[in-house]
């Protein structure tokens, strides 16, 4: 029988194992997809808003509650009113609130007299996101009042509006966000979580049908079935799941830079090579774990250990340059890390090849792994000399 | 002896029993024993190597100062003493800078625009661009925070300076610059650390899942090998699911509280993670956290008929779980559904109840609410396991019965013979 008989020979028989047990469309498209769910619906509003920050109001003047007001009417935030600061803190403490504004007692008399009250607020920065928006939002509000109390006197003294705000305020900040003009989480994270979820679903679902194998004894029909050639039956069984995944990885290309319009600086087409290649590497790494590990258990146990650190070393979140050095070399053996780059490049700066071409040749280095093992597992899907639990 | 025992002799017996049986049974099963001692106790240790400093310090940025006088380059130099960036590139034009930041060589431009110092001088507003690398939305907090820390000693700078050729003297100059004076506070994690949020999260996921792997990956066994746990001894006769429950489950809960207590208390002491509660406050909340975790993942593990099946179907659920927690998206911009989703999971107060003891240092009071939920979360998984186990119990009695009724239906409506057709089906499934 020529390569191409075998090949499909056992592409016909991965296909009978696939409706005989679900577990293996259900563990892929069905884990997928409830990840896309999730993360498209759970990031929907792309920043928070209404945050809670707690105001403990000593002063009750009109200065006062016209600041309070004010941060009220903030996107981002929401006023909770103490009348003690020793509520506040419990409650900033047990999560319920992101902040705590304290206004002194008599601050508007003092700022009429020129006595300069200080303002104080305390932040909870163990809620990281709600805490360092909710930062942002007081120190723009304080700084505005601020402004207020000099807009006033410079009326006062009859200055012209014009000159007033140069005066106020001398310097302005003009910001730019590349590649994520709305400062969106969801884009943010979603653009590496997604990636990051397949890629743990390739790896955890060939491990699991390459092992299954071995441990139900029927890695011999297998061989058998691609005509004693161990080589054919990896790569019959490895085009039918490339298929799979490789299908699953364009299904979230498209659904992220076309149907949820995810911002893309370069082409989408690149981002399909980039998703291909990164599926591509991720079996590499399955069938190079279960051939160092023939025994089905520890392999998957070993594949689930690594990919759930791949999110954490792809970088996205805490750049590696912040990890100690001894990890950050770490970082290369993971494939979403390499799609992470190739991604800055084709999505954030819309740099095309020039950007990207490193990344490439990184993740078809991957291809080569299994090359080392094949022997070693051929010996063990023959002889199956392994412990099968 | 003839004396006959009494029920709860017999009871204490029967639980004894079963959990001693469970304690064998993990410790012969060496996957079990790798998600439990190796994931469970390295796991912590790893995740805690790889955040140690957790704080991105001196993010590079390029500078392009088309202004070139006195108040830029100031300002480059105070931007380049915050903690937060500094000016690793001095460039000639936009396009250098574009072409430094798409080589990943820094990951934010401020661009001091031509007429910079012109403006200041006539009293005008004077506007400087920023643009951030958003790959990483610490670069853009970084770069963010430099400039406008920076922006605003500048101001006061300027309009100090103002004031004073105006003839204001200092005191006069500060009263108008800044009316309100104002005190920043970040008790429980000064720096922003990326570690102490995520860390005192992930350990305490680290506990549940590990648990539910481990205990779904023996429950699957047991289920391939049609030693179900949740067969009863015949002795019994068809009683004693609250034994199988609470025998089983007392094996897991004694390994896992101590697990649990190497997670709580050596992990953090080890990295100096912030551990500001009362020992026995956190003890107290790790009892009734590993409780509901021992029943959470007793109830969930009746899914799985085989064995490694767990890691297929739920192993994308970790990173999930992390994100159900609240601690880094809040949880008050949850979408309603998630909300009520995330309740399913004893990590979502765990977790926050454990960051407001441990590292904030509340006491039990400001874990009030997160006890109160794992407590009902404790009773309602506790009461779906005993359901799970007679269910499952009197399914496996009585299998045989209801797949012969069963065929003898098919067999009525379709007139076939169901052994002959059984056969068949196996020669497919054996691809012959």
């Amino acid at each position: 029988m020529g390569v191409w008989q075998n090949i499909w020979a056992v592409v016909r028989r991965e296909l009978r194992i696939w409706r005989r047990r679900p577990v293996y469309l259900l563990g892929s498209i069905g884990t997928i997809a409830f990840c896309a769910i999730f993360f498209l619906t759970f990031f929907r509003d792309g920043l928070p808003h209404d945050l809670p920050i707690g105001i403990v109001d000593n002063d009750n003047s009109s200065m006062s509650r016209n600041f309070v007001q004010q941060l009220d009417a903030t996107q981002l935030g929401k006023v909770v009113k103490y009348s003690n600061f020793e509520e506040a803190r419990e409650d900033m403490m047990s999560g319920k609130i992101t902040s705590i504004c304290v206004i002194p007692e008599g601050m508007y008399a003092d700022v009429s007299a020129n006595r300069r009250p200080t303002f104080t607020y305390y932040l909870n920065g163990l809620y990281f996101v709600g805490g360092a928006l909710a930062y942002k939002d007081i120190l723009t509000m304080i700084n505005l009042t601020n402004g207020a109390v000099q807009r006033q006197v410079l009326r006062a003294k009859g200055v012209n509006e014009r000159e007033i705000m140069g005066r106020i305020r001398p310097i302005d900040i003009d910001t730019h966000q590349i590649g994520n003009v709305y400062t969106n989480y969801g884009y943010y994270l979603t653009n590496i979580l997604l990636p990051g979820m397949l890629e743990l679903i390739v790896i955890i679902v060939l491990i699991y049908s390459l092992g299954t194998e071995l441990k139900y004894g029927t890695s011999k029909h297998l061989v058998q079935t691609a005509g004693g050639s161990m080589l054919d039956a990896v790569l019959g069984k490895l085009l039918i799941y490339t298929l799979l995944f490789s299908g699953i990885g364009l299904v979230l290309i498209i659904l992220l830079y076309h149907w949820m319009g995810f911002p893309i600086a370069g082409s989408i087409w690149n981002m399909f090579l980039a998703i291909v290649l990164m599926v591509l590497a991720s079996e590499s790494i399955a069938i190079f774990i279960l051939g160092c590990l023939p025994v089905p258990r520890l392999a998957l146990s070993i594949g689930a250990l690594y990919s759930v650190l791949g999110f954490t070393l792809s970088g996205f979140t805490l750049p590696i340059e912040a990890l100690p050095p001894y990890v950050q070399g770490l970082a290369v053996a993971f494939p979403l890390r390499h799609y992470y780059l190739f991604y800055v490049q084709e999505v954030i700066f819309g740099a095309g090849f020039a950007g990207w071409w490193q990344e490439v040749i990184h993740l078809l280095v991957f291809l080569f792994l299994p090359l080392a093992v094949l022997p070693r597992l051929k010996g063990a899907f023959i002889n199956q000399n392994f412990p099968k639990n | 002896m003839a004396k006959k025992d009494t029920y709860l002799r017999t009871w204490l017996h029967d639980t004894w029993e079963i959990g001693i049986h469970e304690f064998r049974s993990i410790f012969k099963d060496g996957g079990v024993m790798l998600i439990f001692f190796v994931a469970g106790l390295v796991y912590p240790l790893l995740y805690n190597v790889i955040y140690q400093n957790g704080i991105l310090e001196d993010t590079p940025i390029a500078v392009v100062d088309n202004a070139a006088c006195s108040e830029s380059r100031r300002y480059i130099r105070e931007m380049d003493a915050t903690r937060e960036v500094r000016v690793a590139y001095r460039c000639m034009d936009m396009a250098e800078a574009e072409r430094l930041m798409q080589e990943r060589k820094i990951n934010g431009i401020v661009l001091f625009p031509g007429d910079f110092g012109e403006k200041l001088a006539h009293m005008e507003t004077a506007t400087l661009s920023v643009y951030c690398d958003m790959s990483s939305f610490l670069y853009y907090k970084n770069a963010l925070m430099a400039v406008n820390h920076v922006m605003l000693h500048e101001i006061g700078q300027i309009q100090i300076e103002r004031y004073a050729a105006a003839g204001f003297t200092d005191i006069e100059a500060a009263q108008l610059v800044q009316a309100v004076p104002y005190e920043e506070n970040n008790p429980y994690n000064n720096a922003f650390s990326y570690s102490f949020f995520l860390l005192s999260a992930i350990l305490f996921v680290i506990i549940q899942q590990t648990l539910f792997y481990g205990m779904s990956l023996l429950a699957g066994t047991m289920r391939e090998q049609n030693r179900s746990f949740a067969s009863l001894p015949d002795r019994m006769h068809g009683h004693g699911v609250g034994r199988i429950v609470l025998g089983r489950g007392g094996a897991y809960w004694l390994l896992y509280m101590g697990i649990g207590m190497y997670i709580a208390y050596i992990v953090p002491a080890i990295f100096g993670l912030p551990q500001r509660g009362d020992f026995f406050d956190i003890l107290l909340l790790l009892l009734f956290f590993v409780t509901d975790c021992v029943f959470f993942s007793m109830t969930w593990s009746t899914l799985i008929t085989k064995r490694e099946t767990v890691f297929v179907l739920f192993l994308f659920m970790s990173p999930i779980c992390l994100f159900l927690t609240g601690t880094s998206w809040p949880t008050v911009a949850f979408p309603g559904f998630w909300k009520v989703f995330s309740w399913l999971f004893p990590t979502t107060f765990g977790c926050q109840a454990f960051i407001n003891m441990s590292a904030a240092g509340g006491d039990l009071a400001t874990a009030h609410d997160q006890m109160i939920a794992l407590t009902l979360q404790t009773v309602i998984y506790f009461v779906l396991s005993m359901a799970a186990v007679s269910l499952e119990n009197w399914v496996l009695r009585n299998k045989e019965r209801i797949r012969e009724e069963g065929a003898r239906r098919i067999e009525a409506r379709f007139g076939v013979d169901l052994t002959e057709a059984n056969e068949r089906d196996l020669r497919i499934i054996r691809g012959e």
